[in-house]
């Protein structure tokens, strides 16, 4: 007798029971179908009902893909729940490692004054918005509170490299505390570069500090978004952005871009001056609407239509440029993807389920206070101070971290009770961003149909699948873009 | 204010159904509900000009029929869901 069953007893016998899962309807009669972690199906009005109605046949082309999509569990198939529970367990993993991202604010001056930008100060006066050495010993105190085995730091501010000692000071300590501890250090610094010196750049090379920089585009875009003394933001960039990559290493520099009302005609140019200054590829981002951004009326210079338009011709032209031979990416697109195609999370705050704030990333502000998020710390510039979690100089780890605001928010907001978001099948490459809503809603979970952060993010899902379903070599691209670290 | 009223049979779909559908279109009507034995009638106020009124009632009826499909799914798999979270989190710690 042979110790295997023979191939019959594998064989699909269409008692099926259903497993837990969501479903939208795309358009026309097609409904995409996704399960607790976000792999899915693709399928007509008549099929949903028969596969609901346990009627679909094993014969039929998607009995075979609802299966292996834990949709639906043959009886007496235990595998199937106990797949769906390890792929569940892989995707909640970074919970039990709490908070990983710890930003520090050194500093609130700054050498630009843009127009869009939350936080920062035109002022030599250091007292007034320097953290502290006080500050910093007692934000790291907190840091190393946390379960976390990896450790991240990043720098900002405004232009933290105008607080540099305060850096290498925190940079020192935190370097001997993570080796006592056995914790890996991740360090980032978030400048414009246009103070970067040779002998700051080589404390970042023989620290390991990775390199954050803004890039708005072409020359003339890029400094009138980023205007300061001299009007050469962008000649200082490209100055210094050579010198980093000679110094610091060409791959430890990565770039950011804020896009702004006279950046919507020009997406291909911006992607253009990427590509000319050798990065691998963008995060075309939406303006936040916080702080100086509202105030000064740069948030509402252009709506998510407009935002949703710069955002999908780009993305279309960065498909061209992968088919004439130029490898290249957009990055919120790849941890949209990231999020398709794998039950790992990549951890992007504002695609986190719960939120990201507090438990993912905290702020250490320059003035000793502690906000759940680097949006919290933008709204508190506007005088709102509902996501400040208390400050370092007064508070114990338990209070900043056990804060009734930030426990409720985090409940109310979680998407799998959420209304809307709960019967979602975009729900699974989506999160709760509740300081998103507060500041544009006033409640942590805001209107779901008259959302913003809803209509764009939902936009891009279907766009997404809609490119994909559309050519298979697109899909086969974004499929290298999710596989890639 | 435009107002039309649509009627569904109770029989067929339960009011917390409709009202799951009808929050999806709270930015484009608000809706009261006549709930009596043989009809659940529905009084939409489009709150502003829609260009396509019948379209939009329709897809409403649409996501009615969907809200109804979703809670077959729902109660049938509850007690799997759980499972499936418990032995998720089972080693975590956290629950």
């Amino acid at each position: 007798m042979s110790k295997f069953l023979p191939p019959e007893s594998f064989a699909a016998t269409g008692a099926y029971d259903l497993l837990p899962f969501n479903f939208t309807r795309l358009e026309g009669d097609s409904y995409l179908a996704t399960n607790m972690v976000g792999e899915s199906l693709i399928v007509d009005r008549s099929t949903l009902d028969d596969l609901v109605n346990k009627r679909l046949a094993p014969s039929h082309p998607s009995y075979t893909d609802a299966r292996a999509k834990h949709l639906i569990a043959e009886k007496g198939d235990k595998a199937s729940a106990e797949l769906l529970a390890l792929k569940t367990r892989t995707r909640y993993q970074r919970l039990q490692n709490f908070t990983n991202l710890h930003m520090f604010v050194t500093t609130l001056r700054c050498d630009h004054s843009c127009q869009y930008c939350q936080v920062s100060r035109q002022s030599e006066d250091k007292g007034a918005f320097d953290m502290t050495l006080e500050m910093a010993d007692k934000s790291l105190d907190m840091v190393f509170r946390s379960p976390s085995k990896a450790v991240k730091i990043e720098f900002q501010g405004g232009e933290p490299l105008l607080n540099f000692d305060l850096i290498r000071y925190i940079v020192s300590k935190a370097k001997v505390r993570a080796a006592a501890e056995g914790r890996d250090l991740e360090i980032v610094i978030a400048t414009t570069l246009s103070l970067a010196t040779t002998e700051i750049l080589e404390y970042c090379r023989d620290n390991h500090i990775l390199l954050s920089v803004s890039l708005d585009g072409p020359s003339d875009l890029h400094n009138k978004n980023r205007p300061r003394p001299g009007k050469d933001s962008y000649q200082r960039f490209v100055a210094n952005l050579q010198a980093a990559r000679e110094i610091v290493g060409y791959d430890r520099v990565s770039a950011l871009m804020t896009t702004t009302l006279a950046s919507l005609p020009r997406v291909r140019e911006i992607v253009d001056e990427y590509v000319g200054l050798g990065f691998e590829g963008i995060f075309l981002r939406a303006l936040s609407p916080y702080g100086f951004a509202v105030k000064t009326r740069v948030y509402a210079a252009y709506d998510t239509e407009q935002w949703l338009k710069f955002y999908k011709d780009g993305l279309q032209y960065i498909i061209e440029l992968n088919q004439a031979g130029i490898p290249f990416r957009e990055y919120y697109t790849t941890l949209i993807l990231q999020k398709m195609f794998t039950c790992a999370d990549p951890g992007f705050v504002d695609l986190m389920n719960p939120a990201g704030i507090g438990i993912a990333a905290v702020v250490f502000n320059y003035d000793g206070s502690v906000y759940a998020s680097d949006e919290s710390r933008m709204l508190a510039e506007m005088k709102d101070q509902t996501f400040r979690l208390g400050s370092v100089l007064e508070n114990t780890y338990e209070e900043i971290f056990l804060n009734e605001k930030l426990l409720s928010t985090l409940e109310e907001s979680f998407t799998l009770s959420a209304p809307m978001c709960s019967e979602c099948a975009f729900e699974p490459f989506c999160g709760a961003d509740p300081v998103f809503s507060h500041a544009v809603y006033g409640d942590v979970v805001g209107r779901k149909p008259a959302s913003d952060f809803c209509k764009r993010n939902m936009a891009i899902f279907r766009h997404l699948i809609q490119l994909m379903r559309e050519d298979r070599e697109v899909e086969a691209l974004f499929r290298r873009w999710s596989a890639l670290c | 204010m435009l107002e039309r009223v649509i009627s569904f049979d109770p029989a067929a779909y339960s009011l917390e159904t409709i009202q799951r559908a009808a929050y999806r279109y709270i930015d484009k009507f608000s809706i009261g509900f006549n709930v009596k034995e043989a009809s659940i009638d529905c009084i939409l106020q489009f709150d502003k000009e829609v260009d396509d009124l019948d379209g939009v009632i329709q897809d409403f009826r649409k996501e009615v029929l969907d809200q109804h499909l979703r809670a077959r799914i729902a109660k049938e798999t509850e007690s799997i869901r759980h499972l499936i979270l418990a032995h998720a989190f089972s080693r975590t710690g956290l629950v």
